[in-house]
């Protein structure tokens, strides 16, 4: 036994958290001392490489931002569809059972990762890779706000249908690689799904790219601002439905879930899957589904344009002003605000002890606080707005699909073949050319041609 | 009905949505305990252990605690060949004594098994020769082996058994019909008989007793019943 090892052993446990925190901050301390010694050079190249530093930066927090995304998602699934079948669902493990789904992810993530005799390891490990990273990578050009997106292509329609149609390698590779003749099935039967069900998806929004006249994702919901008349749902309401439907099936959800089907068969592609490569394929259902809502928001549902014109209010505020004092109100206006909250608490409950009081001022202290800001950032910032538009809406589809998969029943898979070829395909290229037909005759009678 | 297509589906979105706000069926157990009547004792179930045997043992302990008499205890043999049933629910409590002990491992008593006590058979005879050894007269020759003993002890009912050719069981069931004979002493005989053998000196004490009261002292009403 080495020295270090002796005296880590004999370090308490609150000990042993501060000795690695010392360590990571002063790792940490290295590069802030070599940013400030070099500030001007390493400026100099951000700036000369602005577009590609932007990029780094935008799938970096895109990648991290899917985890906690997928996190509530799941718990709005557990919780929405418990409340649906008069149960109370998750309870135990947070505010409200909010923390359950993280619980799930580190039982996952502490789970034996087990691969089976005569899979090819190489594909096997890479599928769930493939399968969620597609997902990511189509999360990268989804405006979230105004200036606030990964990338702004002028093909990002297309390059979000390209991206995500990867989804279907990875379902192959892990059918495939499993070495097992029902996970090959359900590879095979995940990939007929999504195949058949992308024609439709695709079909429907090209009406909508005959109106818009750009595939740029940040120039459609340009295109919808104003009042929400402006939206394209109220152009396309037929193109609107069958991108939902088929998107709905492309995210494998139910009333399309055959590819897991999870109360009929056993998980289909992922049947050889356990620990965190099953948890990515889990993951992954879940950012599509944040995705898919999202896009649904995005083309016809105004993106992160509010419903109705915001009348412009500009505050007097400059918290700049108040020089050294602003430093005083940070410090002393927790305290005061606590004190303040607290007090009625206190006075008016005599069987309340002053720590509980104070707790729940505290409490009190902080949603109003919390609340103030974001009132303050919503007025004041463009893209805190817009961001809080869209993730409303967006979560308000994610609600949709929950809602769904608690009320309608799974269908056949014979149903659901027939449906995307016999209803969708013919409906998708109906509104692909009334809306093309419709807009010659308007061009013609406007143009005067 | 109209077919309008999706009306199926918004009308059982329009289920859930109710559903979701409605409250909820769950009781959180261990905090909240369910809304149940204070007689409730859960389900009535016989259970059977791995091996597919009955888990009674007929401790009678249900039988004797309901309070409304509804747990019946009854059966099959031990050889699988007739139905029994334990008796009326009154005596549940001398069955549990009974299961107790033969749980136990002791030797339950049979009153059947039981030694009995020798007595003077003279009357007997007399009795019996006075009905001229006649089965057919067994109630006469029963009441008055009865007035002379003040009860039917076993050894006199063997007697008549052996005197008159009847089975002990038929005399055994004759007498027992009828509420006037009985097979052990009368209960205020028995008393008087323990206190007796407790107090060996209570007729000197009686005599002294009388003596210094001058003859005032009430009687009981019965000192020797047989």
């Amino acid at each position: 036994m080495t020295v270090v090892a002796r005296t880590w052993q004999r370090l308490t446990i609150p000990g042993r958290v501060l000795l690695a925190l010392l360590v990571v901050g002063a790792l940490l301390t290295v590069p802030l001392v070599l940013l400030i010694v070099f500030s001007d050079e390493l400026l100099a190249i951000v700036g000369a490489n602005l577009p590609i530093v932007r990029f780094v930066v935008a799938a970096t927090a895109i990648l991290l931002m899917t985890i906690p995304t997928a996190f509530v998602i799941i718990y709005i699934e557990m919780k929405g569809i418990a409340l649906m079948n008069l149960r109370i669902g998750p309870d135990r493990v947070g505010p409200f059972g909010s923390l359950l789904s993280v619980v799930h992810g580190l039982k996952v993530l502490m789970k034996e990762d087990f691969t089976p005799t005569g899979a090819d390891p190489t594909v096997f490990t890479w599928a769930p890779v493939v399968v969620y990273l597609a997902s990511v990578m189509s999360l990268l050009v989804i405006p979230f706000a105004p200036g606030l997106f990964g990338q702004d292509m002028n093909i990002a329609l297309l390059y979000f249908f390209a991206v995500g149609g990867l989804t279907v390698v990875g379902l192959l590779m892990a059918g495939w690689s499993s070495f097992n003749k029902y996970s090959l099935l359900g590879g095979l039967r995940s990939a007929a799904q999504v195949i058949s069900y992308e024609i439709p998806l695709t079909l429907s929004v090209v009406g909508l790219l005959i109106l818009a006249g750009t595939m740029s994702l940040n120039q459609l919901v340009l295109n919808q601002s104003g009042w929400f008349t402006n939206w394209y749902v109220f152009q396309q309401p037929l193109g609107a439905l069958i991108f939902f439907i088929a998107a709905t099936a492309e995210a494998n959800r139910t009333p399309f879930d055959l590819t897991e089907a999870d109360s009929e068969i056993v998980a289909g592609f992922a049947t050889e899957y356990s620990g965190m490569r099953f948890g990515f394929f889990f993951f992954a259902e879940y950012v599509n589904v944040f995705i898919i809502s999202a896009l649904t928001v995005t083309l016809f549902f105004g993106g992160w344009n509010s419903p109705f014109p915001m009348p412009d209010i500009r505050l007097a505020l400059d918290p700049g002003s108040l020089g050294i004092g602003l430093l005083l109100v940070i410090a002393l206006v927790p305290l005061i605000g606590t004190l303040l909250f607290a007090a009625p608490f206190w006075l008016l409950r005599s069987s309340m002890p002053s720590w509980q009081a104070l707790v729940l001022g505290f409490i009190v202290f902080n949603i109003v606080a919390v609340t103030l800001v974001l009132g303050w950032a919503f007025i004041s910032f463009d893209w805190v707005a817009g961001l809080i538009w869209f993730m409303v809406k967006t979560y308000g589809f994610v609600f949709l699909f929950v809602w769904m998969r608690g009320t309608l029943p799974r269908v056949r898979i014979d149903q659901l073949m027939g449906f995307a070829w016999k209803w969708m395909l013919p409906a998708s290229l109906l509104n692909l050319f009334v809306t093309a037909a419709a807009v010659i005759v308007v061009g013609a009678l406007r143009g005067g041609r | 009905m109209s077919f309008i297509p999706g009306l199926g589906i918004v009308k059982g979105m329009g289920s859930t949505l109710r559903r979701f706000f409605e409250p909820k069926a769950t009781i959180k157990y261990p905090e909240q305990q369910p809304d149940q009547a204070p007689k409730f004792r859960g389900r009535l179930q016989l259970l059977y252990d791995e091996w597919g045997t009955l888990k009674c043992e007929t401790c009678f302990q249900c039988a004797q605690a309901c309070p409304i008499e509804c747990i019946d205890m009854g059966g099959v043999d031990t050889k699988g060949r007739f139905h029994v049933h334990w008796g009326p629910p009154e005596t549940y409590g001398e069955r549990r004594d009974e299961s107790a002990l033969r749980r136990s491992g002791r030797t339950v008593p049979d009153r059947a098994y039981e030694h009995f006590e020798p007595i003077d058979l003279l009357a007997v005879d007399a009795i019996l020769d006075e009905h001229d050894h006649d089965p057919k007269r067994m109630l006469q020759i029963l009441e008055g082996v009865q007035g002379a003993y003040g009860y039917l002890p076993v050894a006199a009912i063997k007697r008549i058994s052996f005197k008159t050719g009847a089975w002990y069981a038929f005399i055994y069931g004759a007498a027992s019909f009828y509420r006037h004979l009985r097979f052990e002493p009368p209960a205020d005989a028995v008393q008087v008989a323990a206190v007796d053998r407790n107090r060996p000196n209570e007729e000197a004490y009686l005599a002294r007793l009388d003596e210094a009261l001058g003859g005032s002292r009430p009687r009981p009403r019965t000192r020797k019943v047989h």
